[in-house]
């Protein structure tokens, strides 16, 4: 259900990237430094839609009005669906992102857009719904309250955990129970107020820290005609800047590409990604091990021998093994979004100017990848080769009563039929006729022969 | 420096000592909305450093030969590797040009890391080439090797940030090669980049000067790792991790706990691969040197101080996580065991394991070969408790109940470890993992077991530790783990069954069984498809429809939940006609359900064949023993 979109935005200079249709095209126009890799290279991206936001004159531009329109809606059409509901948004600082994801007073982004949406919904359509408001910060891998007043505002970090009943939350995280537009803004204006932006010289309000406003929404419905409850999720995400090169900060490894960790720090995420690629044989490993991680002991340790039958020798046969990574904060919160029944949408954002060649070529072939992101857990299940054994030797008995009774009897009049044994056989349980049977304990193979 | 006075010079050593500082430490003060403060700050002296030295060079008379290289210099493609010979050609490194080209490389160097640190990542890399081609003029020595070494480290980096991990493989393997050949051709202590800006009385110790450039070269190691990694070269990317561990502890330069927990994954990474005395090492060499780290602070030190809240925690949290590292290698040894072990209906087959008896001579000699040539791990004084932990846990496949039942004692003790800190409340999916484990180790345990008796009174401590867990939890968030843990409750209740048919069996000579034995048999039976039947339910709408369509991750586990559904319907015991009626028209249906779905979605076939076709000749056979059931009913009214 992943899937991807490109939205581009101005910063001037000359441009590097085209888009049109689903294709965003990307130009190599920077003369490299190096004679061999100044040749020109044009690479096209393919993604559901793709968007060009840099000339509002420009006849392709699209508005934010357009983008709500295409994954606004389908945002929430998932959530009222029951779906849990994940939008992210990902791409170099200075792209973007918090433009798409909140926008700017005069050109309001995708998520204020969402949030009057879903409150004229559980307004006007069921009138007894609620909507909780949930707004938090993630800064080295430190959780603060977005919305909360007054003295618990110090409060070092919050803790992630999960209850055996209520699922993974932040523990003493905020609620706030919105019943119109305006407070829904209020609310989300002063959650922005307090996000930490920092100055850099390439944007002077980049994000350095990922967002998360949660929307979870209580809807009425009759099953078996009886009024029920369904809660669904809706989590919109806004990524800290793809390019991050802080040594001492962790990258996440939903916002890992191929780079290099520099810090011997973080020998122990290189060494778990090696364990877990090696257990896992699909191609798309980077971007799966972060999406399998969602569910803690799923995939990473219940993947099934999915063609039945243990597999032969101690060489073969997967092995399951532990990877003593704690999740980052973002994976553990978005873990249920991220699982089997959720749908995710991820906007890249990417600069067209050729400055930025090398890190938007990076960001797109990011979102190509992401594509893929599926959580598939798996069931563990043991090789039933006994089961199936029986089952035959059971056909077969079937299947030879069926001839002798044919035989016997070709038209078949049941009434009469008298022959003990195999009439016994099909009339008996299968228990009764094990202990009719003798039983040879064969000690040579360990195994038991019946015969009948 | 002839030219230069010692005041100058003296000037220029402060601003480096100056930039330096405001690089390592001021900059983690930096403020969050200004975060690269005291870098810029360190870069405009840096640059003012380079002005003063270029003018000095101006200004100095042998600067002819500085010319005249700069016209040979070459125009290369930023790939490394392939390079004329660094070794041979150039200014001697301890030459006055060679000396020179080398400041102006770390200068050049540290503009471009500074640059990278800031995020200016075109302009870092064109410092960094402009150290390249400095360095291209001069001979490696011992005056200038370890910015050889830091600077391919560097472009490494860059280039693999790009996605053009060859370029960044070049890069770091000359550096690699470099090395080597430095230390096998000359050896000495190294100077190190900081020393070209110090005054003479702040020279390096050589004891210093050799951890510096041994923890470059550490770098590089780790650097490659990841590169081959990125590459897809596991092997080798596990082999350069393994060294980068090595080579921390040897050097005395690592923080215990953290160390600890990397050698542990690494173990991970060797399970996998089934190599356990890899594992077995990794493991060892993660608890010794988790212990360094020293004590868990009590809950009342905790209680007190903030710092003793943290570290209490963070002890607990890894070495918990270390043991469940232990489990896991537990878990696969036994699994492992009995895949080797198992005939064709799941039993240990005797034969085999005479077999692999014989051969275990040969293979503990090659343990003992495997060991002297391995990568070990220690210091001269963890070594041996590393060795002598290991001794204490086996590491070859276990081949009877004695040897199983060792290996999955250690495993238990681990498990014991890891759940007083991974507790159901706050840690629902780490708990339970570690309970499926746990069942598992069982599981693989009472294959061993020859006693029927045991062997299902340990299938019935798997029931006893999943099944309340499994009906407590919500399904909203842990829908996934509800259903691994149903199949697997579901198929524990079919093994003890298939266990108390056999017993009763032997024992039921002629005699029908007793009450109590069916009865038992009968529950055990529902029970089982009670849990594959809950496994279903799990995957319908909110109406309660079955899917029609099964995802291809739930596809195989559901056919076989409905196959053994069928199954099961079909073995319960019951003495009332229209019970047993019921019981095998819900077998029919299960049956038949299997061979619909897979006429109605044909992809669906390759996941399930054999269970398909008995499913098909079941679906043909029953109804002709439910008609003699019907009839004979018919009859005896």
């Amino acid at each position: 259900m992943a899937s991807s979109q490109v939205e581009l935005s101005a910063d001037g200079g000359r441009v590097a990237v085209q888009v049109e249709d689903k294709f965003v095209r990307i130009r190599n126009v920077k003369v490299s430094v190096f004679a061999v890799d100044s040749r020109e290279k044009l690479l096209e991206f393919c993604f559901d839609y793709c968007y060009w936001s840099v000339d509002p004159a420009d006849p392709h531009y699209a508005s934010q009005e357009e983008v709500f329109q295409d994954l606004g809606v389908s945002v929430l059409s998932g959530a009222s669906e029951g779906y849990n509901v994940c939008l992210f948004a990902y791409g170099q600082t200075g792209s973007g992102k918090t433009y798409t994801m909140m926008g700017t007073p005069d050109s309001i982004g995708l998520t204020p857009r969402i949030c009057q949406v879903c409150l004229r919904i559980c307004v006007h359509v069921f009138s007894s719904l609620c909507s909780h408001f949930s707004f938090l910060e993630i800064y080295n891998e430190r959780v603060r309250d977005l919305l909360r007043r007054g003295e618990q505002k110090k409060r070092a970090s919050l803790r992630v955990r999960e209850h055996p009943d209520k699922g993974p939350y932040v523990q003493d995280l905020s609620q706030h129970v919105v019943s119109d537009c305006k407070q829904a803004m209020d609310l989300l204006e002063e959650g922005i107020a307090n996000r930490i932006t920092a100055a850099t010289h390439n944007h002077d309000a980049s994000s350095r820290s990922h967002a998360i406003f949660t929307i979870q929404y209580t809807q009425a419905i009759l099953e078996n005609n009886l009024p029920s409850e369904t809660v669904s999720k809706i989590n919109l995400v806004d990524l800290a800047g793809s390019e991050r090169a802080d040594p001492h900060y962790c990258r996440d490894r939903l916002t890992e590409g191929s780079n290099i960790n520099k810090s011997l720090v973080t020998l122990g995420i290189v060494i778990s990604a090696l364990a877990q690629n090696s257990q896992m044989s699909s191609s798309c490993q980077s971007i799966n091990s972060m999406a399998s991680e969602g569910d803690g002991s799923t995939v990473g340790s219940h993947s099934s021998s999915l063609s039945g039958g243990g597999g032969g020798g101690g060489g073969g046969g997967r092995r399951h093994c532990f990877i003593p990574y704690r999740d980052s904060v973002l994976t553990w919160l978005l873990k249920d979004s991220l699982g089997g029944n959720s749908k995710t949408i991820m906007i890249a954002t990417v600069s067209p100017s050729a400055n930025s060649y090398n890190e938007t070529l990076s960001t797109l072939r990011y979102a190509a990848h992401a594509r893929n992101i599926v959580n598939k857990p798996r069931v563990n299940e043991d090789a039933n080769v006994r089961l199936i054994r029986e089952l035959r030797e059971e056909i077969d008995r079937l299947k030879s009563m069926l001839l002798s009774f044919e035989m016997r009897n070709p038209s078949p009049s049941l009434s009469d039929e008298r022959d003990g044994n195999l009439s016994d056989i099909v009339l008996q349980n299968e228990l009764k006729v094990m202990q009719m049977a003798t039983v040879i304990f064969d000690t040579s193979s360990q195994s038991l022969v019946i015969f009948s | 420096m002839a030219s230069l006075s010692s005041d100058e010079w003296r000037a220029i050593c402060d601003k480096f000592t100056n930039a330096q500082n405001l690089t390592d430490v001021e900059s983690r003060k930096d403020p969050d909305n200004d975060p690269f403060r005291s870098k810029y700050k360190a870069r405009e002296l840096l640059r003012e450093i380079y002005c003063s030295l270029k003018n000095f060079e101006a200004g100095d008379g042998e600067e002819d030969s500085g010319g005249e290289s700069g016209d040979q210099r070459p125009k290369e493609p930023p790939v490394d590797g392939q390079r004329e010979d660094v070794f041979g050609q150039g200014f001697s490194g301890d030459s006055p040009a060679g000396l020179r080209a080398a400041k102006l490389g770390a200068v050049e160097y540290y503009l471009g890391v500074n640059h990278v640190d800031t995020e200016e990542l075109s302009a870092g890399q064109e410092h960094l080439m402009n150290c390249m081609k400095l360095l291209e003029r001069c001979r490696v020595s011992s005056e200038n090797v370890s910015l050889f070494i830091h600077v391919r480290n560097q472009l490494g980096i860059l280039w693999a940030g790009r996605d053009e991990t060859e370029t960044a493989q070049g890069f770091l393997e000359t550096a690699e090669s470099i090395y080597q050949r430095y230390m096998k051709e000359d050896g000495s202590p190294p100077t190190d980049m900081t020393e070209y800006f110090t005054t003479e009385e702040k020279l390096l110790t050589h004891q210093e000067r050799t951890k510096r450039f041994e923890l470059a070269y550490t770098h590089t190691m780790y650097y490659l790792a990841q590169v081959y990694k990125n590459l897809g070269e596991t092997e080798r990317a596990a082999t350069y991790c393994h060294s980068t561990l090595q080579r921390q502890l040897q050097l005395n330069q690592f923080s215990p706990m953290e160390w600890a927990l990397n050698a542990a994954t690494l173990s991970q990474y060797y399970i996998t691969k089934g190599r356990y005395m890899e594992g077995r090492h990794c493991l060892a060499a993660a608890t010794v040197i988790s212990g360094l780290a020293g004590e868990v602070p009590s809950e009342a030190a905790a209680q007190e101080s903030e710092t003793e809240c943290e570290r209490r925690e963070q002890l607990r949290q890894k070495r918990a996580e270390i043991a469940r590292c232990w489990i896991k290698y537990g878990l696969n040894l036994l699994q492992d065991a009995k895949k080797l072990l198992e005939d064709n209906i799941g039993e240990l087959d005797s034969d085999r394991q005479e077999e692999l008896k014989r051969a275990r001579r040969r293979e503990e000699e090659e343990e003992e070969k495997g060991r002297k040539s391995a990568l070990l791990f220690g210091s001269e004084d963890t070594f041996d408790s590393i060795a002598s932990l290991e001794e204490k846990v086996p590491c070859l496949l276990p081949l009877d109940f004695t040897e199983a039942r060792a290996v999955f004692l250690v495993g238990q003790t681990y498990v014991t470890q890891a759940k007083e800190y991974f507790q159901m409340d706050g840690y629902v999916t780490d708990h339970i993992e570690i309970l499926q484990d746990h069942s598992s180790m069982f599981r693989g345990l009472a294959f061993f077991e020859e006693d029927l008796e045991r062997r299902c009174k340990m299938h019935k401590r798997r029931v006893d530790m999943l099944e309340p867990v499994c009906n407590d939890l919500n399904s909203q968030y842990y829908l996934m783990i509800r259903r691994q843990m149903m199949f697997e409750l579901a198929e524990t209740y079919n093994e003890m069954m298939d266990l108390k048919l056999t017993l009763a069996n032997r024992q039921a000579d002629t005699e029908s069984l007793d009450n109590h034995t069916i009865k038992k048999f009968n529950s055990l039976c529902s029970a089982s498809a009670k849990y594959f039947q809950m496994f279903l339910d799990s995957l319908c709408s909110p109406e309660g429809k079955s899917p029609e369509h099964l995802e291809e991750e739930v596809l195989r586990p559901a056919l076989v939940a409905r196959f053994r559904v069928a199954r099961l319907h079909s073995q319960l015991i019951s003495s009332v006609p229209t019970m047993q009626l019921d019981n095998l028209n819900r077998s029919l249906e299960n049956y038949k359900y299997v061979v619909e779905y897979c006429d109605a979605h044909p992809e669906a076939v390759a996941a399930v064949e054999t269970e398909l076709e008995l499913s098909r000749e079941m679906a043909g056979l029953l109804p002709l023993k439910i008609n003699r059931l019907k009839a004979r009913m018919a009859e005896n009214n």
